[in-house]
């Protein structure tokens, strides 16, 4: 039987390259489609999913199994570090005009563009997100994919805060319900 | 605080939407060791973790796969703990340097011909302002120790407990404040770090029968801070030299006692 991803980060802690490579196999295809997800272009997903296995390489070594799947473990590392590209990329948008350094500049400026907008227009939503009721599903995606605090959700959608609050976690654990009941 | 004002945040923490004082106050909770949040966060993270094949399906260019493992051979010999650290420390020099430097750009020299340095410059201090957001969790966590130890003391019923040096360390002393109900801070100094692979362990000793009060270790200087969560009536506490995984009764020499 092939190794399980603990065993793999556990190699790749005593420095495996070969473990590596598998684990890039495992993950990279997952991590990728969501990191494109949020940050929205490619050349930017490509770094960001760089720097994500980078990251895993060098701290593979504080993995503890006991605080989560190895999954998790990369998924959750990778949305951080995209929504921080998202993020830097968006408060330069704010702060200058267009920069012209990199190809950082995709993001299109005014309203309309940002990874927020695009968090809740795309419409590509299917499986576990799709049994949630719109009003849950619509804070969670734009924190989970736009990177949007709960201040920043309730005067995007002028809501009060307690009822954005609500809202996340109710809707998180639906969704826990949802997941569960498809993973049975 | 009532629990349940935790147990509402984990969901908006796990999504990394908390902001302002929420956010600090449950970090510091969650630096206090509360067990149940840390199961609730982990169950969180793994059903956001799944929400990730919901994302369209792509594949990244094969060339990334390449470049990264090109990477790895280059930086064959991984670095050492102590070399991690240093790293760590010119990088937060280098990100306060350049958050100065973008700040001075920002405020003087917006002029057309900057504006590609300045993007540069924008990163560099958003991640600064990264690192700030962390050292700043790192903080209200040793905040809100400090108000645990104070508000312990401000109680008659707290004990302060002097414990002195044994065995392989005869110069190492520390303080306890105690309180029966709540628990309480172990302070020590001029304790020397534990071997690799070992750890001190904090005992509290009632009718001859030790219990085990958590595991620490001291920093570079011989200093720690420890919290222990074991109410009861104690006799002697004491600090013994375990395996870092720790042990349900004392195995290694004692390196700290209180007197009876």
């Amino acid at each position: 039987m092939a190794a399980g991803g603990a065993d793999l980060i556990r190699m790749m802690a005593s420095g495996d390259r070969e473990a590596f490579g598998r684990f890039y196999d495992r993950y990279a295809c997952l991590v990728y489609s969501l990191i494109l997800r949020i940050v929205g272009v490619r050349g930017d997903a490509d770094e960001v999913l760089q720097e994500v296995f980078w990251e895993a390489w060098q701290g593979a070594a504080a993995y503890d199994p006991a605080r989560g799947s190895p999954e998790a473990w990369i998924v959750m590392r990778a949305r951080t570090r995209a929504i921080d590209r998202v993020r830097s990329v968006r408060r330069r948008g704010e702060t200058f005009v267009a920069p012209v350094d990199d190809g950082l500049v995709a993001a299109p400026p005014g309203p309309g563009g940002d990874a927020a907008e695009r968090a809740a227009d795309r419409g590509l939503v299917t499986g576990a997100l799709a049994e949630l009721p719109p009003a849950q599903r619509e804070v969670i995606e734009l924190a989970y994919y736009g990177g949007l605090t709960q201040t920043e959700i309730a005067a995007r959608l002028d809501q009060p805060l307690g009822t954005v609050k609500t809202r996340m976690r109710t809707g998180l654990e639906r969704l826990r319900e949802i997941l569960g009941r498809q993973a049975r | 605080m009532n629990h349940e004002t935790f147990d509402a945040r984990v969901a908006a923490y796990a999504l990394g939407a908390l902001d302002g004082e929420d956010r600090a106050e449950f970090e510091a909770h969650l630096a206090a060791g509360c067990a149940r949040c840390e199961a609730a966060l982990r169950e969180a993270r793994e059903a956001l973790a799944a929400l990730a094949r919901e994302a369209p399906p792509a594949s990244p260019p094969p060339r990334l796969r390449d470049e990264l493992l090109q990477r790895l051979a280059m930086s064959a010999r991984r670095p050492t703990r102590e070399e991690l650290r240093r790293t760590w420390l010119r990088w937060t020099a280098a990100t306060a340097a350049a958050m100065l430097v973008g700040g001075f750009l920002v405020g003087g020299w917006v002029a057309a011909r900057y504006e590609a340095r300045l993007g540069l410059a924008a990163r560099q201090v958003s991640a600064a302002r990264e690192q700030a957001r962390r050292s700043d969790a790192a903080l209200h966590a040793r905040l809100a120790a400090n108000e645990d130890v104070l508000a312990l003391l401000r109680d008659p019923a707290t004990r302060i407990i002097a414990l002195r040096g044994a065995g392989p360390s005869p110069e190492a002393h520390g303080r306890l404040v105690w309180h029966e109900q709540a628990g309480g801070h172990l302070v020590v100094a001029r304790l020397p770090p534990a071997p690799e692979g070992k750890a001190y362990e904090a005992w509290t000793i009632a009718g001859g029968r030790p219990r085990p009060a958590g595991l620490f270790q001291v920093n570079a200087s011989g200093e720690a801070v420890h919290r222990v969560h074991a109410p009861g009536p104690v006799e002697v506490f004491a600090v013994t030299l375990e395996p870092a995984a720790g042990t349900d009764a004392p195995t290694g020499p004692i390196v700290l006692a209180s007197q009876r």
